[in-house]
């Protein structure tokens, strides 16, 4: 019964896990323009460098998204967005740290503004899942 | 657990590898408007070539960046960033973002000497207009990138999305 609870309880973190990485894709995809701008705000790519993440790491992040909706290679795609909110993490503090106060841009490009308070709390809680899923592939392994 | 793992990093590169193949070649146009705006060995053309005239020279201008409008008020705020209003003066005089600078698109050539006097090339710019069907702060950036300002926003919603805010604005020349 516990065992059945568990694994229900991983398959529900896995398929959150993977639609709020798909969602923020497909959302950066559609405007890859305005996801670099928001790039730039952090101040610390150069000029072309905004435009090659925001041209790739959208993909990255719905790739991973939808191999964790359909639990193909979960454990990898979870442990790529567990690198992939550190390093959010990493940039969200240095903004603190220098002192800007911008749109953390992890959505919605143009929407409401995130400060990176808040982003940095929900990047700990992605974190979080990603880790109990590759916890939980772990203790499956032989 | 050696195999294991040497499986989970082929597996991590080979997803990345995916993601960045697609993401270029999805891309390829914006990143190579970007890349050829950024090289060094076409500013020269871009800064001597009118911008409105020659297509070739637009595409070796840099592209400028958006920017929302909680952004520019932030830049606002601190000062941390040079608004630039495109239109003309009397648009300007009837009301516009304080403490912006009247710089009309239509004399920009005339003026941009002397506005490179007052702003050294590490002014980080944001130009305005009279929002999203105004393409003047899109040429005037354009020509402020090939005039050597490395960075320059556009505040695409412009004026008419500043105001709706509440935002700060005022009216004259000053």
């Amino acid at each position: 019964m516990t065992s059945t609870a568990g694994k229900h309880l991983s398959t529900i973190v896995r398929v959150v896990l993977g639609l709020v990485f798909l969602y923020a894709g497909i959302l950066k995809i559609a405007d890859p323009v305005a996801f670099a701008g928001n790039i730039a705000a952090y101040r610390i790519l150069p000029y072309f460098g905004n435009y090659l993440v925001a041209a790739t790491l959208p993909w990255l992040e719905a790739i991973c998204g939808l191999l964790l909706v359909i639990g193909w290679r979960a454990r990898t795609a979870a442990l790529i967005t567990c690198i992939l909110n550190g390093v959010f993490i990493v940039a969200l503090a240095s903004t603190i740290l220098r002192g800007l106060d911008i749109d953390c841009g992890c959505f919605q490009q143009g929407g409401d503004k995130t400060s990176a308070w808040s982003a940095m709390g929900r990047d700990i809680v992605l974190i979080a899942m990603a880790l109990t899923l590759l916890r939980k592939d772990r203790q499956r392994s032989p | 657990m050696h195999q294991s793992t040497i499986r989970l990093l082929r597996e991590m590169a080979g997803i990345c590898l995916v993601a960045v193949a697609i993401g270029l070649v999805w891309n390829h146009q914006l990143l190579y408007n970007a890349w050829t705006g950024n090289a060094p060995s076409t500013a020269p053309v871009a800064a001597s070539a009118p911008p409105d005239q020659s297509g070739q020279a637009q595409q070796a201008v840099p592209v400028p960046l958006p920017l929302g409008l909680m952004q520019v008020k932030e830049f606002h705020d601190r000062k941390e960033a040079v608004i630039v209003d495109a239109r003309d003066e009397t648009a300007f005089a009837a009301g516009h973002i304080t403490g912006a600078v009247s710089f009309p698109l239509g004399e920009a050539d005339g003026r941009l000497a002397d506005f490179a006097k007052r702003y050294p090339p590490t002014t980080l710019l944001v130009v305005y207009c009279n929002g999203y069907a105004c393409h003047d702060s899109h040429d005037l950036a354009n020509k402020l990138l090939a005039a050597g300002y490395p960075t320059v926003f556009v505040f695409e919603g412009g004026f008419p999305e500043w105001q709706a805010a509440g935002y700060p604005v005022m009216e004259g020349n000053q």
